[in-house]
Formats: structure tokens, C-alpha cells, sequence
């Protein structure tokens, strides 16, 4: 789900969002502040150095016998009675969902909050075979009213004003332009509840999904995931291949560790555990629980001995709040499903490295996502190596081309370096840069660094003080 | 596609795995790190866990009621439920710590009445077993849990742990009333589950 535009858009679509709609960039710095203050306290309060080493050697172990843990997850499902699916591409994953829709002939489907699904386009092919489909997370729900995709992986519609909110159910349901939060809350819920008690297909992602036990787990907190889990007669869960852990205790470890890079919270107000459908004895839950196993270009990032540790991300949404880059648009430029700096090192594997540009030039390389990172992805490493693989491929353009290749040759080369450092040094920044072929266009936004006196390089030769 | 299901066509995941293996093939492999550490103190009694359970639940926007036994749980009921016109009520909830209301359909029941098999000190969790009836614990706008505080697990970890041999079909762990921010940024409470969750710790061992 691209919202109509791609990521070959960007850098149009950014400049758009910024000159016509301003209040996306105040609404999604605003929210994105809260968050960061959010996550810094829920880091302090505890040994968050050692948790983040914890969970990337749990994920890190996982992917590297990722084989043998599928293998045992398939295994623990279907001893639970969880039907399995394996889909190769998002094709496979929609066909598989068709097959259930029609052995059932389900008609009315619920959708508790899956980033997965949206990368599928569940939505969409569900209504093409004539199913109703809501949205049950309340700003999915707004987003899914404006026909928009979500923003960010956590909070769908942090793009959107209490004003245009307000606007919105105005029009929907005819509460008053100047309803509080709360009522309007209370208008979502009524027409949401009774889209719960109608449907007969409910539709989650997963969070993790323990190998061991077969368990999957789900974070939230409205309560949408439970209901969208626990009333209709099917659910399906969509499962990313890398979603997996090694053991249902690790997915204490994770639950905890992700909702505090999250949202700051020590936990989500709900965590469902689900290992199947209804026992005998227990008098609701769904008849029928089904897995679909998504790799989408999953393997294919697995593969690549440079890139892979991308597939940690838990989908937290840190390094999106964090982002001086995301921090100004939200997440509707980037033209796909997976916003911000994780978005830019999904992209080349998910969905083609041609496709995908130019969303890893799309960062200053600052760093800040990697020091939040709850699982110590180095996204500014990956951002790096897609700009590599993408100047290899003659995807970049010309000055990108010609400057990274240079960085790379000096880099190699100390002598080299330091000439060119000397050289810099004299050259005529304070003209405002335009000297440099380069750098000129850039230049005119921004004003030039001045550089320092000695180089880093003198300064340690000389001993610095 | 394929489902692996008996008679399935298992193309599918044969070559998903066969891509996984070829990816992994001499790369190098990473131990599990052994087990998540995370909230410990010392000499951790009955009374310090239900303490942090109890602040971490309030923290998140719960309610806590603490009582000293069975008794003393089922008249703060009887007087609690009096607002109330009717209660969808826990499979599992103990003949004492019914309330003299009218028994309702969760979907139209104002106050929903459950008995947590446990729950975690370190997140403020109350442990909700899907044997005890999903429907109680999600629809009504009100939800009373009544846990024992010998029940209350130190860590996330450790409950996980206790219930690995008796997984129902699904656990719900509870640590705060349905929210949400998604309208402007602004926390409201009750979006879909209940707005008011009210935690009853029973002190004693139950009888």
C-alpha cells in the first residue's frame, strides 16, 4: 500500500508535504517528541545497554538457524491445531487468504493493527473478492476513512491534528466539530463495536511467534487485536518469517524491550498469547486459527551477507521518532509501506534496489536511529552499503556516484585522505560553496560547514591536549 | 502456496526453507544468549511483588483494590457491583465472589467480572486464561479481576515459565485500561476494551 506514489517519488513528495500541508510536520514532530522523551525514561529505568545486547544475540541467534526454527514452529502450530500456509511472495500470501475466505464463505472482516498486512495490500484484494474490511485500530481506522496509508509503523495517523480529526467524524458521524477527544473516541467505538460482533474473519499480524510453543504474540493497547482475535469464528495471522523466537520466555524478554523502545511503556495495556483455536471446554475463541509464513524478499535480504541484520527489526517505530529526516514529512513520502531509516534498508531487498531509490540516500547519516535501535540494527552501516550496491549499479546519480567513490578511494589511500583534507580546507567555503561542482546545488539550502584549523589527523600527530 | 496440511502441496515451503538454508550456508552462527534478566530485587517476597504489581498497574491506569481475604473481597463486591444492573461473569470465578446482579451477555453487560489465573509484578500484568471466557474479559465497558497474591509472578519470564505445560488457547495479559492516542495526540480511555480495569488482590492463600 503505497498511497498512489512510490518511493521514486521522495524527494517530490517530501518537498509537496513540507510547501502544502505544514501541519504534517508539526503533528508528526509533535507526536514523535513524545515518544522520544517517552522511550528515554523507559531506557533509564532500566539496563537498556544490556537488554539491546540480550535481544540482538536472541534475533541474531534465530536468523542464523532460522531453518531449523521454522521447522520447529511449523511443528508446534500444527500440534496446536493452527492450520500453516507458506507464501513465497505477497501473491502466495493473498491466494492463501482466499482459499480460507472462500472454504468459509466469510463475508465481514475484522483487522486488528498488522504493518504486514499492509505491505501485502491485504485490504484491497479482500474487497475485490466482495468481503467488507475494517480497520478496528482507531487510527488505522482514521487512515483507512481518508483512503490514506499509515504514516508510521506504530501510530497510523500522528500526520493528523485533534482539528482534522475532528473534521473527519464531523462528516462521518455527525459528532460536533468541536467534540473532544472523548466523545469522539465513543463514536469510533459504537460503530467498531458492532463491526466485531458482525464479523466472521479476523485479521492480525504477529508480533513474535515462539518457536517452541507455537505461540503468537501480540502487543497493544486499545484491545482491538484481542477482539479482532477472539470473536470472529476465523482469524489468520499473517507472520513474517523473521517474526520468529526461539522460546516462549524470550518473548518476555521482547515484549517488554519493544514497547519501551516504543512507546515508553513497560508494557502494552494488552499482550495476547494465542496458541490456537478454541479447546474444548472454553466457550468462545475463533473454530479456526490459521498461519500464513510470509518471505516476500525476506530470504532474499538473508542472504545478503552485508544487509541481513536488518531483519531484527521488531517494527518499534524508534528510529522512526528519532529521525531528523522522517521527523519532517511522516511517512507518506517515502511511497511504501515501511517508512524512516528502517524503511530505507528494507526496501532494496523487499522490494528491488531500483525500486527502492533513492530511500537510502534519504538520511543524513546522523546515527541516532542505530543508538536507539532496540535491537542494535547499524542502520547508518546499511544506509551506506544500499548507497554502495546502488552507485555499483549506476541507480545514483552522477555527484552522488562521483563523491562516494572518491570518499571510498581516499579512504583506502591515507596519503590521499590527508591531500584531500588539506584541500578543503582551502577552498573557498565561505563564498558559500558555489566553487565546489559538487556540492553547489546542496549548498543552496544550507549554509557551508566552516572547517576547523588542523585536521583530525594533525591534531593527533601533534598530540592533542 | 501451499498448506501443510495432510495431501498439501508443500512446494512452498520446501522452497522457502531450501532459500533460508542457502542463505545461511557457511555463514558463521550466534549462541542463544540464555536467559532474559531483567526485574530482581533480592529476597523477593510475596509482599514486595504484589507492591510492584500493584504500582505498575496503577502507573498504566488501573485500579487497585487490596483485601485480606475471600471474605472481605466478596463485600467489597457486593457494594462495588451495587452501581451496576448486570455482570457477564468468569467461567472460572468462585461461587463467593459472585454478585448478587442480574448475569448478562458480555456484549450487553456493563460490568464484566474475572478471575486472573496470576499475574506479573514487573509489568503490573493480570494473567486472563481464555478457559475463563474471552468475551467477560473485553467487552464490557467495566472489568473487575479478582487475583491471589500468591499468585503474582516476579517476572514476565517467570509466569511464562509457571503456565508452559497448561497453555490454553490463549492468554490475555491486562496491565491497563483499553487507550489510545491516535485522535490528535490526546490519551483517551475505552477505546475498545474496558475503560476502567480494577485489579482485586486477595492477600490470603485461597482457602
Amino acid at each position: 500500500m503505497s498511497g498512489g506514489t512510490t518511493p521514486g517519488r521522495y524527494r517530490a513528495e517530501a518537498a509537496r508535504t513540507l510547501a502544502e500541508r505544514p501541519s504534517v510536520r508539526t503533528a508528526v514532530t509533535s507526536a514523535t517528541d513524545h515518544s522520544n522523551v517517552n522511550r528515554g525514561r523507559a531506557y533509564a529505568t532500566i539496563d537498556s545497554e544490556r537488554w539491546r545486547d540480550w535481544a540482538r544475540d536472541t534475533k541474531t541467534h534465530l536468523l542464523t538457524h532460522l531453518d531449523r526454527y521454522l521447522e520447529q514452529a511449523e511443528a508446534s502450530l500444527l500440534r496446536n491445531g493452527v492450520r500453516v500456509h507458506w507464501a513465497e511472495t505477497a501473491a502466495d500470501a493473498l491466494t492463501a487468504l482466499s482459499g480460507i475466505v472462500r472454504e468459509h464463505e466469510l463475508k465481514r472482516a475484522i483487522k486488528g493493527k498488522s504493518m504486514l498486512t499492509e505491505e501485502l495490500g491485504v485490504n484491497a484484494h479482500l474487497e475485490g473478492l466482495g468481503v467488507h474490511v475494517r480497520e478496528a485500530d482507531l487510527g488505522e481506522y482514521i487512515v483507512q476513512m481518508l483512503g490514506e496509508p499509515p504514516t508510521h509503523i506504530v501510530g497510523p495517523a500522528i500526520h493528523k491534528s485533534l482539528a482534522d480529526c475532528q473534521r473527519l467524524f464531523h462528516e462521518r458521524f455527525g459528532t460536533a466539530l468541536d467534540a473532544d477527544p472523548d466523545t469522539l473516541a465513543r463514536a469510533a467505538r459504537a460503530v467498531l463495536r458492532e463491526e466485531f460482533l458482525s464479523a466472521d474473519l479476523g485479521i492480525s499480524g504477529a508480533n513474535f511467534l515462539a518457536a517452541d510453543t507455537g505461540t503468537i504474540a501480540l502487543i497493544e493497547n486499545e484491545g482491538n487485536i484481542r477482539l479482532s482475535t477472539s470473536l470472529p469464528r476465523i482469524h489468520v495471522a499473517f507472520v513474517g518469517i523473521e517474526k520468529l523466537v526461539p522460546r516462549l520466555e524470550d518473548v518476555a524478554g521482547f515484549v517488554q524491550l519493544t514497547t519501551r523502545a516504543s512507546t515508553g511503556q513497560p508494557i502494552g495495556n494488552y499482550v495476547s498469547l494465542i496458541q490456537g483455536p478454541r479447546r474444548v471446554g472454553e466457550i468462545d475463541g475463533p473454530d479456526e486459527v490459521h498461519v500464513i509464513f510470509v518471505d516476500n524478499g525476506r530470504t532474499r535480504l538473508l542472504a545478503d551477507e552485508a544487509a541481513w541484520e536488518a531483519l531484527r527489526c521488531v517494527r518499534c517505530g524508534a528510529c522512526l521518532n528519532i529521525c531528523p529526516v522522517y521527523r519532517q514529512t511522516g511517512g507518506h513520502a517515502y511511497g511504501w509501506t515501511y517508512g524512516g531509516p528502517i524503511g530505507a534498508i528494507l526496501a532494496p531487498a523487499l522490494l528491488g534496489l531500483e525500486e527502492s531509490m533513492p530511500l537510502p540516500f534519504a538520511s543524513t547519516l546522523c546515527g541516532a536511529c542505530a543508538d536507539v535501535c532496540p535491537v542494535r540494527i547499524p542502520i547508518p552501516d546499511l544506509l551506506l552499503h544500499w548507497r554502495e550496491r546502488a552507485v555499483e549499479a549506476g541507480l545514483s546519480s552522477t555527484s552522488e556516484a562521483v563523491g562516494l567513490s572518491a570518499f571510498t578511494k581516499a579512504a583506502e589511500h591515507p596519503a590521499l585522505f590527508g591531500a584531500a583534507g588539506t584541500l578543503l580546507r582551502w577552498l573557498p567555503w565561505r563564498a558559500g560553496g558555489r566553487a565546489l561542482p559538487i556540492l553547489g546545488g546542496w549548498l543552496q539550502e544550507r549554509s557551508a560547514p566552516e572547517p576547523s584549523a588542523k585536521s583530525f589527523r594533525q591534531l593527533w600527530k601533534d598530540g592533542i591536549e | 502456496m501451499s498448506a501443510t496440511e495432510p495431501g498439501a502441496d508443500a512446494g512452498g515451503k520446501q522452497r522457502i526453507l531450501g532459500r533460508v538454508r542457502a542463505a545461511l550456508s557457511g555463514r558463521s552462527t550466534v549462541d542463544h544468549p540464555g536467559p532474559f534478566e531483567s526485574w530482581r530485587p533480592p529476597d523477593t517476597t510475596v509482599q514486595i511483588a504484589v507492591d510492584r504489581f500493584a504500582a505498575m498497574l496503577e502507573a498504566a491506569g488501573g485500579e487497585i483494590v487490596r483485601l485480606p481475604d475471600e471474605a472481605a473481597a466478596r463485600d467489597w463486591l457486593w457494594g462495588f457491583s451495587k452501581d451496576f444492573t448486570s455482570a457477564a461473569l468468569g467461567e472460572t470465578l468462585p461461587e463467593p465472589l459472585r454478585p448478587a446482579l442480574p448475569i448478562a451477555a458480555a456484549d450487553v453487560a456493563p460490568l464484566g467480572i474475572s478471575r486472573a489465573r496470576g499475574a506479573i509484578a514487573e509489568t503490573g500484568s493480570l494473567l486472563l486464561d481464555a478457559r475463563d471466557g474471552r468475551r467477560a474479559q473485553l467487552l464490557p465497558p467495566t472489568h473487575v479481576v479478582f487475583v491471589h497474591a500468591a499468585d503474582v509472578h516476579v517476572t514476565f519470564r517467570d509466569a511464562v515459565i509457571s503456565m508452559k505445560g497448561d497453555l490454553p488457547s490463549a492468554l490475555g495479559l491486562h496491565s491497563g485500561p483499553s487507550k489510545s492516542a491516535d485522535i490528535g495526540h490526546i490519551m483517551v480511555k475505552g477505546v475498545h476494551g474496558p475503560g476502567r480495569l480494577i485489579a482485586v488482590v486477595i492477600e490470603a492463600s485461597s482457602p
